[in-house]
């Protein structure tokens, strides 16, 4: 019998609990492989759902209903013509669009006849409900065609009284879209992707986390191991290695679905930087937040009488990387402060857009982030060692 | 050898009035080597929080404990080297073989594979465990997990046992089986306490028997010291006499 090192009685509490946690089947099928299976399907289901909406609403002859279509025949049919098919609208229309019966409508004003004839300002006026988002596409379809239709008898108008129609046109706007290429392609996975990965590397050693101190304390094989001469921090901290492992095998797979499935929608215009140096600078920045993650939960643990009271621990946890990103698409800031590096979730969150879009953090922006993280996952590994060593943490309730 | 001086534990009292508990007060005693030494009380005695004292999983407000010398407030790991303990709880990671339990706190104890195996299979022969030795502990009867937790305890051959209410929950057969395997402690020469509410047992197996009650010590000695002090026939009428009720026979 000799003295064993701290390094060494981590290596066995970390062995012990990982083939005690891989004998649990189902458990770790769950843990291991729900996110990364959920991703693609979300991913490949967003993707798809958006297409279909593109093309039923673009490509498909739209049903206009127009309330006294007969005062403007030319119009009705320049609008066939682009495949917008008017007619009457019944009595209720007002009614039916806010009962979401109908996206839209058309109003001609009784006096348009008259207007037109006469070369004064013709009324139309459309019906639609701004905060019912699946009108969205008709709307600005049928206002396209209403201001071609505007523009080019405007011109005719201009050429027959022999003035040059670009004197009505003073200014000509163009908009030059900076984005890279990448971030426009992505822009829904950017804006899931982030969160995902942080919600995961933050909770992923959840299970192991709790179930190895708070569960181990609820089963009555706590006590047993606190009477053996291992040093507390030795014990602790194997514990919480098994579950980064595991938190790390989880990123590790979400990744590679994650790059799986970018690939498979790249036809249908959707890329992002997916090359192993961004997977790998991924992993880099996810890691610190794993083991902060897994520190604040096994301190949690200690701390908690029964695994319960641990578990309901992880409702607000789960809400706590998701406020700095709605603080910010509420109040967005420039992603060149300094600060925004060292804020936890915060931080992780621009890294990863930063990777995702193509771009390059600077070394200064990675050592803030990966110093500032680091640090706080010590402190908490500290605390966690430090509520190890409490004579209340054996006893359970 | 243990050497247990004037230990007193409180802990924080619940509701309203907050008034500490005194879970143990004043208890000394001394535990020899190839003895069996009995703390015999009713439920809720301070047997438990005394052991617990005494394993260095508490530290006493008052007192000291000395394992073969050494006191375990200025070095606790060095006393748990030495010290097999069965707690009160002795859940075993039912997901794991008997085997495999036993092994995790060997090498816990920096043992070598060879010497662990060794090990095991002496005491599998001792406590008779060699038909569920292999057999993940998921299911195991009371006696079986109590048994699987003495030998993980006492893995690395300590000189010194502790042992918290061994027999509870176990039937007749086993209970015989462990009283022949703790006068084999003791045949080795080793150092053994164990706390029991059951008056018979104790008289059975002990050379020196504590009896505490309310957290104190109310007697100690062997089983005709303890009578001759009562002035009683039988220990049971002394133990109800010292320990100053009647609760500990219906405990």
């Amino acid at each position: 019998m000799s003295r064993i090192s701290f390094l060494h009685a981590m290596w066995i509490v970390l062995r012990k609990e990982l083939r005690d946690f891989t004998r649990d089947r189902r458990t770790l099928m769950l843990s291991l492989f729900i996110a990364p299976l959920m991703y693609p399907l979300m991913f490949l289901g967003a993707d798809k759902l958006a297409t279909m909406r593109r093309e039923t609403q673009l490509d498909k002859p739209l049903q206009l209903p127009v309330a006294g279509m007969e005062q403007a025949p030319n119009l009705m049919a320049h609008l066939a013509s682009l495949g917008i098919i008017a007619k009457a609208a019944p009595q209720d229309i007002e009614a039916r669009i806010r009962a979401q019966q109908e996206d839209l409508a058309l109003i001609v004003d009784e006096h348009f006849a008259e207007d037109w004839r006469a070369g004064r300002p013709a009324g139309l006026q459309l019906l639609t409900d701004t905060t019912r988002r699946t009108a969205d596409v008709s709307v600005a379809r049928v206002r396209a065609a209403l201001d071609g239709y505007s523009r080019s008898v405007a011109s005719l108008r201009l050429l027959a009284r022999g003035i040059n129609p670009a004197v009505a046109a003073p200014l000509n706007t163009g908009t030059r879209d900076l984005a890279t290429v990448e971030a426009k392609r992505g822009a829904l996975l950017t804006a899931l992707l982030p969160l995902i990965l942080v919600m995961f590397a933050f909770i992923g050693g959840a299970h192991l986390a709790m179930d190895t101190t708070a569960g181990e304390r609820e089963r009555q094989s706590l006590e047993p191991l606190l009477t053996t001469p291992v040093a507390r921090g030795a014990l602790v901290s194997g514990k919480m290695l098994s579950a980064v492992l595991l938190g790390a095998t989880s990123i590790l797979l979400i990744l590679l679905s994650f790059k799986i499935s970018a690939g498979l929608v790249r036809n249908a215009s959707m890329s992002m930087d997916v090359s192993f140096a961004a997977m790998g600078k991924l992993l880099l920045v996810l890691l610190p937040l794993l083991l902060i993650g897994t520190a604040l939960l096994t301190l949690l643990a200690a701390a908690a009488k029964s695994m319960k009271e641990a578990q309901s621990h992880l409702v607000w946890l789960m809400m706590l990387p998701m406020l700095p990103v709605f603080a910010l698409s509420v109040y967005p800031v420039k992603d060149t402060l300094l600060w925004l590096y060292a804020a936890p979730f915060l931080s992780q969150s621009q890294m990863i857009q930063k990777i995702t879009r193509g771009e390059a953090a600077t070394p200064e922006q990675w050592m803030v982030y990966l110093l500032s993280s680091l640090a706080l996952a010590a402190l908490l590994w500290l605390a966690a060692v430090w509520r190890y060593r409490q004579e209340k943490l054996a006893i359970s309730a | 050898m243990i050497l247990a001086e004037a230990l007193r534990k409180s802990f924080p009292g619940k509701g309203r009035d907050k008034q500490r508990v005194v879970a143990v007060d004043d208890v000394g005693f001394t535990a020899h080597d190839g003895q069996i030494t009995g703390l015999l009380g009713p439920n809720g005695a301070g047997k438990t929080t005394t052991l617990r004292m005494l394993y260095t999983l508490m530290t006493p407000e008052q007192g000291r404990v000395l394992v073969d010398g050494i006191d375990v407030a200025a070095d606790a790991e060095q006393v748990r080297r030495n010290l097999g303990v069965l707690p009160d709880a002795r859940g075993v990671y039912k997901r794991l073989t008997a085997r495999e339990n036993i092994e995790y706190f060997g090498q816990l104890h920096g043992m070598s594979a060879a010497a662990i195996a060794q090990r095991i299979a002496k005491l599998a022969a001792a406590l008779q465990m060699e038909d569920f030795l292999d057999r993940a502990t998921e299911g195991f009867s009371q006696g079986q997990r109590t048994k699987t937790a003495i030998a993980r305890a006492l893995v690395h051959d300590p000189k010194n046992v502790i042992l918290d209410e061994p027999t509870n929950g176990l039937d007749v057969m086993t209970t015989r089986g462990l009283r022949s395997f703790l006068k084999q402690l003791r045949a080795e020469g080793r150092c053994v306490i164990f706390s029991s509410h059951i008056m018979q047992e104790v008289a059975a197996l002990c050379d020196r028997i504590v009896i505490i009650a309310h957290g104190k010590v109310m007697a100690q000695g062997s089983s005709d010291e303890l009578r001759e002090a009562a002035g009683e026939a039988s220990l049971e009428d002394a133990f109800v006499k010292l320990s100053g009720s009647e609760e500990g026979l219906h405990a």
